[in-house]
């Protein structure tokens, strides 16, 4: 790790409050604890120390969540939030919560939480309360995915569950909206959530399913080769490039090394995206996080490629900025994240 | 002086007086944390974890020398301390983010134990329960799990969770909790199916009409719901079905009285006959023994006598994995006695002589010195201290030597009958209080089916029940079952009359008045006890436990604010808490007394 870990600790206390920084450390002692040098994973102590929520049907801040089971053979689980169904005061019926939020157009925002594989959950505190913001910034349907996670199941567990519920969305009709009663989606994630918004997006549109936009928050991608960020801001701001490695060794297959198209997606064995109907993005980069190299690569692939791609680069921002609303960089980026949804909403 | 349970000390967190009458008013907290200064960081808090303000410096300095513990050791290529952290550690309430760490830091600063007796000093397998199935099983016990962990001395455990419990967030975070969690509404849609959601609507609008006392359209409704449920499959159909006919019964019978349908007293041998099958179909039951018996097993650590109430002994199930976890101890078993408290039993047999008896056989057989005493008592309210109290102790064997028993009172599913009398659970928990139990462990169901109007509460029992359902169900068909055979549909029937008692009964007729977790804090808190965390052990034991269960796909383990829940999917169903009788910090007098 480069540089001493008092100057590293003081480094990355200036650029973040004190309980972000607080909040970050401790994932990242508690995740370090998690992963083992072998390559397992201590499930059991990781699924005792996140902090879960329970879905709510009553309103809380206008918006009510509750808990869909997609895909019984994989229990694979979604949460919906959703603006409170206008007839209720107290607790919505069912037959509310499945109705429309708008006959005007609304955006679905299917979304997957970070955690880089092998974090995190859909119910975790930290991704019910991003998901609520969305729900009020965008007036959008959020679906959270529950995918499965490495290193218990590996790629291409997480693509596959996240298109599974790209395709139980297809089938909802209370998610359609405007004239033409149509699923205006969008595909959001933070971390590995935005690997997994790419993959899918990619398998979408190859299989002809339109999707309205991706929105990618400090998406996780990598390759074989150590970038210049990499090298420059190993183990600074709470992320090392020996927990990246892992992580990616966690999901890859057996065999795998980092130029797999699944981590490398404009890498040597990339798949080629020219002339693919792909969706727009909207690509976040936090000027601190050390894989902004691979990430304004994706970016320029995409552009390489004739995709539209909207970059934000924000320049003193660390990994985790979207978590706690106390910063310029959260308000600004869910401005951004607005503008996008909104305008791309056909 | 002697301390009865009737005195106050004043103090930073002060003694709670436990006859009913006393106001406990706005003062709140049992460790003296509202005389700190400080709120809670409200950003943090909404995503779980409860750091005051003025100690977030503190907890950056904690974690930077954590971090560096663990830094240098990976420099050194030592994984041990960090497969010690992950693996070794028992981690307790995370939410409590200074104390966690603390923990940590004590666990890599802390001197080598004191080389104890080996009377004293309990080893990993100690903690670790084997499932055992109902009475009876001597069997060679299997050891569930094959981590080590290491050996803990009972009295830095028993310091760090001191530390653990004097740290705040409580009291008013709990209260607020409380109002919060009472509104809360987890659903979780498993038949997202048209039919489904339209029988779901018939429902709570049934539910609502008899709220309005239009008890013309609430008939027409249910013979609505009788007729889309026959349409439906699986765990949707039989739970409506259940609410439809606890419906017809409360618009046909307004007050019932007695022998009527499900509130009416039904032998106590039928009962106990549901329950057991409840047990052997589905986990809830077993993991309320296990995660109880895991807090019982850490509080008797290092202790030669001890004494167990169970509130509801039934058949007893509970005690055979005590029994042999105790005989398995290092240093031998203590000298163990359970109080068995049951109900009057109209056909005069003493059920609950013979369940001790059978137990009796057990502790002889694995060479526990064992006593035993059944209580008949048709409410918990009726038991007095002196019931309790150990009575040999002055008489035979002992001498002054003789240590005092150690208590541990358990109750599952028992505490939340004593609601449908006002005043009854003061008395219970006074009574608790009055035997000074080293560890009170708590197992209810995890949902508020008794607050709020009778539609709000139609409304919660309708979704906790599909849940239910749909778990007997789910693990059914994991089994490969088509259905689960008698286990399963026995256990709807035990369900069943849950439900009934909760739609159809009022007054002190309605027994099944379950409270959440968030609200049991509260009671508890307000009567004097203060939470001891189960900690991450006990988790993953009952976690594994869940994956040697068919089915245990869906069910899941969560842990929050100390305590533990199982859920089906993402909705906790059950919630084990242990407490012990609050005593302030400072105070080492009533430190003293409360052991």
């Amino acid at each position: 790790m480069a540089g001493s870990n008092e100057v590293n600790a003081n480094e990355s206390k200036m650029v973040v409050p004190l309980n972000t920084w607080v909040l970050i450390s401790n994932f990242k002692l508690a995740y370090n604890m998690l992963r083992r040098p072998d390559g397992t994973f201590d499930r059991h102590l990781a699924e005792f120390l996140d902090r879960k929520v329970p879905a709510n049907a009553t309103p809380v801040n206008g918006v009510v969540s509750f808990d869909v089971l997609i895909d019984r053979p994989n229990n694979l689980l979604a949460r919906i939030y959703r603006p409170a169904p206008s007839t209720a005061s107290a607790a919505p019926l069912l037959t509310d919560l499945y109705r429309a939020p708008s006959s005007d157009p609304f955006p679905v925002i299917i979304f997957f939480h970070g955690g880089s594989f092998a974090h995190s959950s859909s119910n975790s505190a930290i991704y019910d309360s991003l998901c609520r913001r969305f729900v009020s910034l965008c007036g959008a349907v959020v679906v959270s995915v529950n995918y499965r996670r490495a290193p218990d199941h590996k790629y291409p567990c997480a693509y596959d569950d996240g298109w599974a519920a790209l395709k139980w969305a297809s089938g909802e009709p209370w998610l359609r909206s405007g004239k033409d009663a149509k699923l205006r989606v969008f595909l959001a994630g933070d971390s590995s959530g935005g690997n997994i918004a790419h993959h899918v997006a990619l398998r979408a549109a190859e299989s002809g399913i339109e999707v309205a936009g991706n929105v990618l928050l400090n998406a996780m991608f990598g390759g074989n080769c150590r970038t210049e960020s990499e090298k420059r801001l190993d183990g600074k701001y709470f992320v090392t490039i020996q927990d990246r490695d892992w992580y990616w060794k966690a999901y890859l297959p057996e065999g795998a090394d980092r130029d797999h198209p699944a981590c490398n997606p404009f890498g040597p064995k990339g798949v080629k995206l020219e002339g693919l109907p792909f969706t727009k993005s909207l690509v976040i980069v936090a000027g601190l996080d050390l894989v902004q190299d691979w990430q304004l690569a994706y970016a320029d692939g995409l552009k390489k490629a004739g995709h539209f791609v909207k970059l934000v680069y924000r320049e003193q921002a660390t990994i985790g900025f979207y978590l706690l609303p106390n910063t310029n960089h959260f308000y600004q980026v869910m401005e951004e994240i607005k503008n996008f949804v909104g305008s791309n909403l056909l | 002086m002697k301390r009865g349970h009737q005195d106050i000390l004043h103090g930073g967190g002060g003694w709670y007086a436990v006859a009913p009458e006393m106001e406990r008013g706005k003062r709140k907290t049992t460790m003296g944390a509202a005389e700190e200064g400080g709120d809670v960081d409200e950003l943090l808090a909404a995503l779980g974890y409860k750091v005051r303000s003025s100690e977030m410096a503190d907890v950056a300095h904690k974690l930077e020398q954590l971090e560096m513990a663990m830094v240098s050791s990976a420099a050194t290529n030592d994984d041990a301390l960090l497969s010690h952290l992950a693996s070794d550690t028992v981690h307790y309430n995370p939410s409590d983010l200074i104390t966690w760490v603390d923990n940590i830091l004590s666990e890599l600063n802390a001197p080598p134990p004191p080389l104890p007796t080996p009377q004293s000093l309990p080893s990993a397998d100690a903690y670790d329960l084997e499932p055992l199935p109902a009475l009876p099983a001597p069997a060679t016990p299997l050891v569930l799990g094959s981590d080590p962990q290491s050996e803990v001395a009972p009295s830095p455990r028993d310091r760090k969770r001191m530390k653990v419990c004097s740290s705040p967030p409580s009291s008013s975070t709990t209260t607020d909790a409380a109002t919060s969690a009472a509104a809360a509404l987890p659903v979780v849609v498993v038949d997202s199916q048209e039919a489904g959601i339209r029988l779901v609507h018939a429902l709570l609008a049934g539910a609502e009409a008899v709220q309005q006392d239009n008890l013309k359209a609430a008939d027409a409704l249910v013979k609505q719901i009788s007729l889309l449920a026959t349409s439906q499959g699986g765990a949707m159909r039989k739970v409506a079905g259940y609410f439809a006919e606890a419906l017809a019964r409360r618009i046909y019978r307004p007050q019932p009285r007695g022998g009527v349908g499900c509130c009416s007293f039904d032998s106590v041998a039928f009962d106990d006959m549901l329950h057991m099958h409840f047990y052997e179909s589905c986990p809830f039951l077993k993991f309320a023994h296990f995660t109880a018996n895991q807090a019982i097993l850490e509080a008797f650590a290092g202790c030669r006598r001890v004494h167990v109430v169970d509130f509801g002994m039934r058949q007893g199930m509970q005690w055979p994995a005590l029994l042999q976890a105790l005989a398995l101890r290092p240093g031998g078993p203590p000298s163990f006695r359970l109080t068995g408290i049951g109900p009057p039993q109209p056909d005069n047999s003493d059920a609950l002589q013979e369940v001790g008896w059978k137990l009796a056989q057990l502790a002889e057989s694995i060479r526990v010195d064992f006593r035993y005493r059944g209580f008949v008592a048709a409410s918990l309210a009726d038991l007095e201290p002196y019931m309790l109290l150990d009575q040999d102790a002055d008489g035979g064997g002992g001498g002054k030597d003789e240590e005092p028993e150690v208590v541990a009172v358990n109750s599952v599913f028992e505490l939340h009958r004593l609601l449908a009398r006002p005043g009854a659970l003061e008395k219970v928990l006074g009574t608790v209080r009055a035997v000074r139990p080293r560890i009170v462990t708590v197992v209810e169901q995890e949902a508020n089916h008794n607050g709020g109007t009778f539609q709000e509460r139609f409304t919660e029992a309708l979704h906790y029940y599909s849940t239910m359902f749909d778990s007997l169900e789910g693990g059914a068909a994991a089994a490969g079952a088509d259905d689960g055979g008698p286990d399963q549909a026995l256990s709807e029937m035990y369900l069943g009359r849950q439900i009934c008692n909760v739609v159809a009964c009022e007054g002190a007729e309605r027994t099944e008045r379950h409270e959440t977790l968030a609200q049991w804090r509260g009671r508890m808190d307000r009567a004097g006890f203060e939470p001891v965390p189960i900690g991450s052990n006990a988790f993953k034991q009952a976690s594994m436990l869940l994956a040697l269960f068919a089915g245990g796909d869906g069910y899941r383990v969560e842990e929050k604010d100390g305590c533990l829940t199982l859920g089906w999917h993402t909705r906790p169903l059950i919630a084990t808490s242990a407490w012990r009788v609050a005593a302030p910090a400072e105070d080492p007098l009533s430190a003293l007394a409360a052991r």
